[in-house]
């Protein structure tokens, strides 16, 4: 089961008026900071204070207040926090003064909303970030994860369009939306695997529907250049990843061994040359390389996203990204390059090593990575689903993929186009 | 209890792969109150006279009575003494040999000391460095007294040993502030510049033994109004970063860059002394390693530290760009200070090319300056250099030497030459 809400609602949302659990930093519905103390857990009061993160702070540069915006980590191998709760540099490690430079090497630490990361449980982390050129983070996060490692997360990334107005707003609250959708877990259907993919694509529509809905909720009437935002999602339940998107941002399956796969396609002008012959890096290069053909929000002709499943029989890592990480290492090798190199079975420390390697690239773009840990780590035994390995073992490649495409007008499924 | 605050002004955008930068820090201090009575430990004043046998008769009653009115402004409760300088220092008031070599202004210690002035007597050589030495000596008998000041006045060149008194200005340095002037035109700027410039003071000519009075009552005022006993400008670099220099720029440029202290790592601390009701600006500039355009970081806290408490801070900032509109702009303030920093050095350097006999560099010198004194609206300085030579033309900062110049002019543009000006709002 995922984790419920406590009974003890919160105050509404000051904007919208919705309801709100008593440790939301922001209003579930349309993605305004709730206050800034956020109320301790009904388990933690009173013993060991986890320091809020920088919740008092003002955050220069963040329109959209100061809250604190990172869900509750599960707090494994969190450092300490060296002061008053606020996160060492990003840079050096050192101490964040009280004017919001760092001590030591005067990097001006991030706001929380530029900068956010998410440990829900101790296999699944994700870190969302301004990246080095935009003035502002527009991509969005949404996590959840039950304790139990590989058995059920869901991991939501949309990216704000940077030309529209308040997308770092919308994008944040679509992602909330859509995780609100996904928190239960996904049907089974009516036994056979087409009525369980019709069953699962109507969830994961609905989801996407209820994140295009926040974000429309979050735009203003009189916007003439309306918030919009590329989503993506994925589900995974045991050894089944089920995903959608719309727009440029990606899912990718890497395991330990073996080649990885991109499992979502792209709705973007690259996409369409790729399918019509030009090399992929000559089109994710080119000068429409970024323009997207679908996304979300008040100007959307089409939402329906590109849904899929796949069976993951082998150990490895589950990554959602925004194009601030995959314009730095597109093809899966290169990614799993960086996997290699980051040499960690942390998620948390994985997702914060391929940020940096995006930023350590010139980070030109805001830059999300979120991860979930498949099967036992690499270095140790095999654990769950050992006794289902040893016929499948040798073949690594994908042989239970199911690509599929429901959303009407999508077209026909070009199929896994890196499988 | 004194307010500080700090105001920074530059431009914060640095051009890809750019390293300096440049910020003026105005630091402000409101509600100083009044020398040894703000609880920061008492005051101590020591009046220093020139008594050597140069003093003529007028210069030296005019040097007792302006001593005298000095003495009339420092306020009641303030330990101080009265030195009398030759070719060494003797201690004319209070009249002791042990113990401490200070006592507190009452009207009848007040009225005693004017009497030991009347005493003075004009004989024996310079030697301003054993002044310095007791003054020193006397400052330190009274544990008490934490902000230490003197007021010293001579009129000719010393003729200490060389070396002397730049042993004695070392010796002093740290130990108190000193506001120094010349009587007459015997006296050496450039001497007594070093003194005042190390001690944290202020220098300037007195032509006229009749103008001698006002002076010494309006040093002694402002040094009674300084509330403030001590404070540190803390300049933080982040690491790697190399302070390139701190000057104070008004209301007179001082260089103070060799002058840090180390309070850590990455702070140093540098002497600002005491403070009254003012504001003062400070030129600081900073070299950082270049970072990827798009990143921002801090390049400098500016501090201002009574003690070990930071009463006022400045941020300091770089933005890497490549908006050239944003990165070519020059801060008006530092453009200003820069312009006339360059103007001391100008007036100084054209001036001792002058006394040296090298013509044609005190022409190009003393011309850039009338240049840089009109293009920062220094009217002060302007009006001091047209004593000194004849303008062709103000912009192109053609001049000639004028071939008859008052020596007095002549060192009053030198003394002033560190005076700057705000900028015009």
């Amino acid at each position: 089961m995922t984790e419920t809400p406590p009974p003890t609602a919160g105050v509404p949302c000051p904007k919208c008026g919705a309801e709100t659990a008593p440790d939301d930093a922001f209003c579930e519905a349309c993605g305004t900071p709730l206050g800034a103390t956020p109320a301790p857990t009904p388990g933690t009061a009173g013993t060991a204070p986890v320091p809020a993160p920088a919740a008092d702070e003002k955050a220069p540069f963040d329109d959209l207040g100061s809250g604190p915006i990172s869900a509750v980590t599960a707090g494994v191998g969190t450092p300490a926090a060296p002061s008053a709760g606020r996160r060492p540099c990003l840079n050096c490690g050192g101490e964040v003064g009280p004017d919001l430079y760092c001590q030591t090497c005067g990097t001006k630490a991030p706001s929380e909303r530029d900068h956010f990361r998410e440990q829900p449980a101790s296999w699944v982390a994700g870190v969302c970030d301004r990246g080095i050129t935009h003035a502002r983070n527009e991509d969005a996060m949404a996590l959840m994860a039950d304790e139990q490692p590989g058995s059920r997360a869901v991991l939501v990334v949309l990216d704000g369009v940077s030309n529209s107005v308040d997308s770092d707003v919308a994008s944040l609250a679509g992602a909330r939306a859509a995780l609100g959708v996904l928190r239960t877990p996904l049907p089974q259907g009516m036994g056979t695997p087409e009525s369980r993919l019709a069953a699962v694509t109507k969830v994961m529509t609905d989801a996407t529907t209820a994140a295009q809905e926040a974000i429309v909720a979050t735009t203003a009437a009189e916007s003439t250049n309306p918030a919009s935002a590329t989503y993506t999602a994925a589900v995974l339940e045991g050894d089944r990843v089920v995903y959608a998107n719309v727009g440029d941002s990606r899912i990718y399956w890497l395991p330990d061994t073996g080649d990885g796969v991109q499992l979502s396609v792209d709705d973007s002008a690259a996409q369409m040359q790729i399918a019509a012959g030009v090399p992929r890096k000559e089109a994710e290069t080119g000068p429409q390389a970024h323009a997207i053909t679908k996304w979300l929000g008040r100007d959307s002709q089409d939402f329906s996203p590109r849904v899929g499943e796949r069976t993951l029989t082998d150990p490895g890592w589950l990554l959602v990204c925004s194009d601030g990480l995959w314009n730095y290492a597109s093809e899966p090798a290169q990614l799993a390059e960086q996997i290699a190199a980051a040499g960690t079975q942390d998620p948390a420390e994985l997702a914060l090593r391929l940020v940096e390697f995006a930023n350590g690239r010139g980070g030109q773009d805001n830059i999300t990575a979120a991860v979930a840990r498949v099967g036992a780590p690499a270095t140790g035994q095999n654990a769950d689903g050992a006794a289902a390995v040893p016929e499948a073992a040798p073949s690594t490649t994908a042989p239970t993929t199911t690509p599929t495409t429901t959303a009407p007008g999508a077209g026909p499924s070009e199929g896994e186009s890196d499988g | 209890m004194a307010e500080f605050t700090a105001a920074v002004y530059q431009n914060e955008f640095l051009p890809d792969g750019g390293t300096d930068v440049n910020a003026i820090v105005t630091v402000t201090c409101n509600n100083a109150g009044v020398a040894g009575q703000t609880g920061g430990g008492d005051a101590g004043e020591i009046i220093i006279v020139d008594t050597s046998g140069s003093m003529g008769d007028e210069t030296m009653a005019a040097a007792k009575q302006a001593a005298q009115a000095a003495l009339a402004e420092i306020v009641d409760g303030t330990w101080f003494s009265v030195i009398g300088g030759s070719d060494r220092a003797y201690l004319a008031y209070p009249r002791v040999t042990s113990g401490p070599g200070m006592v507190q202004m009452t009207p009848q210690t007040r009225n005693e000391a004017s009497g030991a002035i009347n005493d003075f007597r004009s004989a024996g050589g310079t030697a301003i460095g054993t002044w310095l030495d007791l003054a020193g000596v006397l400052f330190n008998s009274v544990p008490q007294v934490r902000q230490k000041h003197a007021l010293l006045l001579t009129d000719g060149e010393n003729r200490e040993a060389p070396g002397a008194l730049d042993e004695a200005i070392r010796r002093a340095t740290g130990v108190f502030q000193c506001d120094c002037r010349g009587a007459g035109t015997d006296w050496q700027v450039d001497e007594v510049r070093r003194i005042a410039q190390a001690l944290l003071g202020t220098v300037d000519i007195i032509p006229k033994p009749s103008e001698m009075q006002a002076q010494f009552q309006e040093i002694m005022r402002k040094a009674m109004s300084r509330g403030v006993s001590d404070a540190q400008l803390r300049v933080w670099t982040p690491q790697g970063a190399q302070v390139l220099y701190v000057r104070q720029v008004s209301p007179t440029v001082e260089d103070l860059t060799d002058r840090r202290v180390a309070v850590n790592d990455l702070t140093g601390a540098y002497p600002t002394g005491a403070w009254s009701d003012e504001s003062r600006d400070y030129h600081v500039a900073v070299r950082l390693a270049a970072k990827a355009v798009g990143q921002e970081q801090l390049a400098a806290r500016v501090q201002i530290a009574l003690g070990d408490d930071i009463a006022a801070q400045g941020l300091v900032k770089a933005t890497w760009s490549n908006n050239a509109e944003l990165t070519t702009r020059i801060d008006e303030q530092v453009a200003h200070y820069t312009g006339q920093t360059e103007l001391a050095t100008a007036i100084q350097e054209g001036l001792a090319a002058k006394a040296a006999g090298d013509e044609a560099t005190a022409t190009t010198k003393l011309g850039r300056a009338v240049q840089l004194a009109a293009a920062t609206g220094n009217d002060e300085a302007t009006s001091k250099l047209r004593k000194v030579v004849d303008v062709d033309n103000e912009k192109e900062g053609t001049v000639r030497l004028k071939r008859a110049v008052d020596k007095a002019d002549e060192m009053a543009l030198d003394t002033a030459s560190t005076k700057t000006t705000r900028i015009k709002k």
